[in-house]
């Protein structure tokens, strides 16, 4: 039987002449307003050495216009009660202004200046680097942090995908206004950027208020062309070992290469990986390594699939002591997975519960304006909404083997382990290679 | 334009249907149904705040051992049957409360009414699952509190503040305690504290309340009840001076964390302390931010005072947490911290920085009306905190009225030097660390 449908928003879109595309829905169970503008270019784009710069670009763009310093655009906003967030992230970078409904006219004159008529403080700017990097040095004192940033300069090595999204604090010493601007005009283009209108706002007044402040953008350049090649080189498969003494717990991430959204595998995998470990007491590695050992308190997988091919990675952490332990259990439940992809009534299972649960996914304006922006960001149409449980539902036990077969690779996992060496590098030792990573 | 996508029209009252059941049992009905989904919660009148020396953490490990599986299910197997069915399942546990619940397609109420009043009447609490959830536990404790930033002097600043009220041990318990615990005391704790007298059922969405009534009468009419716990009389007495204490660990900054006793939940005293609260911290408009945390002075300056439903039952802590950049001394912070509340306690706040606050205060409860679960915890909460849930449609007009004059008055009652505890952290290298003995 189809999935009742009757429920599911209607997505308007529009193209303005200059390119910028408008996306939105019309939401009545709250006055509340979410508008986002999203360039299609992000840390990926962020030029050799200058990891960050994107997201101090989105950053940079709320602290000051051509019109209004850093405090008159804060009490404007906050003024409003609204919310300004700015980041730069995977394949975009976005400015989501939210607040009350009633506010909509203000509160999108406010995103179109901070974005169309950035002031690119001097002062601001070096005031932010230097809070960030005191903030990245800072997350040192965090383990998870520890082992998520060093993750991916070491899986990724020099690939656009191999650095934090925010940057490290040495990346950030060498960052100047100019490289912001630079990445503003040749990243940021109308024909490449959308902006989502998730709010109480009739579909023809968030047309009209974007023709009236949005139309004018013009690019003197041509879009820059974006990322999406598969890295040149990677890590070679192991185990690598950052020694922090200070800590009780190993964080670990184990991953390898997974492919990009545009896989025509992508619901057999999201349905393989629920089973591995995507889906929570559902999914194996949570079952045999938490319910069964009592290892951890918390392990999940994950393919991040982006633009270009990105990581698969599962991320968890044990008392130092049980590492190596927890490692092996991790290459046994991935292999069992490989091998069957679980059983017919795992992957029934995993479908009621993506075809149950689409619906709670759109009950807020954020939960909603998260949708759209996934839509536009990687092509996914307009019906994807419509289709997204038939896609689910269509996925059968021989597609399921099929992806498990070709996606996972528990023999060529690069693994990280952030812990104290003295209560786990003998026992490491047993079960591979040991890389021991500089400290710092 | 449409009425419905009138913000104008929008009417914040929310209907509550309340039942009371012969066994003492309280059911509270939110009907809503622009989507098929509803959320179901159960919550418990007990937590930390219930415990003793001896035996703390056990309210929440026994929200772990509730997933372990009844007379009829496995291990887990509650969680995996709703997901199975769409649903989202999961439970936390507070100083004042332990609370349950599963968002789920509205057709599956009945399905989760029975799996509740199954774990409820039937939990199957052996001796080999209680040991190994207590390991999960641990590892979540080493995960929050021993190996995070500033989880042990977070720990530390309660056990200060508090010299004879529950609040002075963490919700997730003493690791010492942990460890000493038996299977016997959480049989005893489960008899005294599970039962229909000390919990109120909560169904938020688009289901009809006679409906679900019904549902709540069939699976938990014949619970029969023992009658409310024992109740908490223990009362902190009011501080009479400040107090201080040094935590020592590994840390790339210095930083200081300090409690101020604020009233509880049913007390009104407690919005202008809120409102006071988010003029110092909240936004890049507040005075800590524009002072200390632009000028690059802090990386941080927290104020945190959790708004209702999640403020304490009993009188809780505002606490501000204050970060330096690495290098610098913290004490300077800590002056200026107290510098900018001084001035609310001489001068009070400004005309147009109230109505700012206000104003974001309402915006934020406007958003999170959005979701059956925000409203659903909400009525819960409040009603098994101060006994009434009409509070709900209060929040907005409690936090418009008030004045000027009530802000400076809470910041001279409240803020002061004599009712603070302060808790430095110092760094210190890994050998000093080491030397000064093991944490847990």
């Amino acid at each position: 039987m189809a999935p009742r449908d009757d429920f599911l928003p209607e997505i308007y879109a529009h193209t303005l002449a200059n390119g910028l595309r408008l996306v939105g829905l019309e939401y009545s169970r709250t006055p509340w307003v979410n508008i986002t503008f999203m360039a299609k270019r992000g840390a990926e784009a962020d030029p050799a050495g200058k990891g960050g710069t994107a997201d101090c670009l989105a950053e940079c763009l709320t602290v000051g216009t051509q019109h209004r310093d850093q405090l008159a655009l804060a009490l404007a906003v906050e003024g409003r009660g609204a919310m300004l967030q700015a980041h730069g992230s995977w394949d975009h970078t976005t400015i989501t202004l939210e607040g009350l409904a009633e506010d909509f006219p203000e509160l999108m004159a406010l995103l179109a200046e901070i974005v169309l008529e950035p002031g690119f403080p001097e002062e601001e700017f070096l005031l932010l680097r230097e809070r960030r990097r005191a903030e990245l040095q800072h997350a040192l004192d965090d383990p998870r942090e520890v082992a998520n940033r060093t993750y991916l300069p070491l899986f990724f090595g020099d690939s656009p995908y191999g650095h934090p999204v925010d940057g490290s604090p040495e990346s950030l010493a060498g960052l100047q206004l100019e490289d912001l601007r630079s990445f503003f005009q040749t990243q940021v283009h109308p024909q490449e950027c959308s902006l989502v209108i998730v709010g109480m706002v009739p579909q023809a007044q968030a047309l009209a208020t974007t023709q009236q402040f949005w139309s004018t953008w013009r690019s003197p350049l041509a879009p820059a062309p974006a990322f999406q090649d598969a890295p040149q080189t990677l890590a070679q498969p192991g185990i690598y070992l950052l020694d922090r003494p200070d800590l009780t717990q190993s964080e670990i991430r184990c991953g390898h290469l997974g492919p990009p959204r545009s896989t025509p595998d992508f619901f057999a995998l999201r349905l393989v990986n629920y089973i591995l470990g995507g889906g929570g007491f559902s999914s194996r590695l949570m079952m045999r390594i938490r319910a069964e050992k009592g290892l951890t308190y918390g392990i999940r997988s994950q393919f991040h699939c982006r633009r270009a091919p990105g990581p698969f990675i599962i991320s968890t952490f044990t008392p130092a002591e049980h590492t190596a332990t927890m490692i092996q259990e991790i290459k046994n439940v991935m292999t069992e997975v490989k091998e069957t992809a679980g059983t017919a009534a795992e992957l029934a299972d995993a479908q009621s519960y993506y075809v149950g649960s689409f619906p709670l996914g759109l009950e807020t304006p954020g939960g909603l304006a998260q949708q759209i922006k996934n839509i536009e960001l990687y092509n996914l149409g307009l019906d994807y909404l419509s289709l997204y449980r038939p896609r689910i539902l269509a996925v059968d036990q021989s597609a399921a083997q099929a992806a498990a077969q070709k996606y996972l690779y528990p023999e060529e996992l690069v693994i990280l382990v952030v812990g104290p060496a003295a209560r786990c590098r003998l026992e490491l030792e047993k079960i591979g290679r040991v890389t021991l990573l500089p400290a710092g | 334009m449409t009425d419905r996508l009138d913000p104008k029209n929008w009417r914040p009252a929310i209907a509550v249907h309340e039942y009371r059941f012969d066994n003492g049992l309280k059911l509270l009905v939110l009907p809503n149904g622009s989507l098929p989904i509803a959320s179901f919660q159960v919550h418990y009148g007990v937590g930390s705040r219930n415990e003793r020396q001896g035996i703390t953490g056990i309210s929440h490990l026994f929200e772990h051992m509730m997933f372990r599986g009844s007379k009829e299910l496995g291990p887990e197997e509650f969680a995996r049957i709703i997901q199975a069915k769409g649903g989202e399942v999961n439970a936390f546990t507070t100083q004042d409360s332990t609370s349950y619940f599963e968002n789920i397609p509205a057709d599956q109420l009945e399905l989760v009414v029975r799996l509740e009043a199954d774990r409820l009447k039937n939990l199957d609490l052996t001796p080999e699952s209680f040991a190994s959830e207590r390991e999960v536990v641990r590892s979540e404790r080493k995960l929050r509190s021993v190996d995070s930033p500033f989880g042990l002097p977070l720990e530390l600043l309660f056990a200060t503040a508090y010299t004879q009220h529950s609040y002075q041990w963490p919700v997730i318990g003493w690791d010492s305690d942990l460890v000493a615990m038996t299977h016997a005391d959480c049989l005893d704790y489960y008899r005294t504290y599970y039962n229909p007298a000390n919990m109120v059922v909560v169904v938020a969405g688009a289901v009809d309340p006679e409906q679900a009534k019904d549902l709540v009468q069939k699976y938990f009419g014949d619970i029969p009840s023992q009658g409310p716990p024992p109740p908490v009389h223990t009362v902190e007495p009011p501080q009479r001076g400040e107090r201080r204490a040094i935590f020592k660990k590994v840390s790339q900054v210095e930083a200081f964390l300090a409690g101020f006793h604020v009233p509880a939940l049913a007390n009104p005293d407690i919005y202008p302390v809120m409102l006071l609260a988010a003029a110092l911290g909240m936004g890049k408009a507040s005075r800590c931010y524009q002072k200390l945390v632009r000028p690059g002075r802090a990386i941080e300056v927290d104020i945190d005072l959790s708004p209702p439903p999640f403020t304490t039952q009993d009188p809780g802590l505002l606490i501000v947490l204050g970060v330096v950049p690495p290098g610098q001394p913290v004490a300077a912070l800590e002056a200026a911290v107290w510098e900018e509340i001084a001035a609310v306690q001489t001068k009070g706040l400004e005309e147009a920085e109230l109505a700012r606050v206000k104003k974001l205060l309402r915006s934020q409860t406007v958003r999170v009306l959005a979701n059956n679960f925000y409203r659903g915890l909400l009525a819960g909460l409040l009603y098994l905190k101060t006994g009434r849930f009409d509070g709900i449609n209060d929040l907005l007009a409690n936090y418009e009225q008030v004045t000027l004059e009530q802000v400076q008055t809470a910041a001279q009652k409240y803020l002061t030097a004599d009712n603070r505890t302060v808790v430095v952290v110092q760094p210190v290298s890994p050998e000093e660390n080491e030397a000064l003995g093991p944490v847990s």
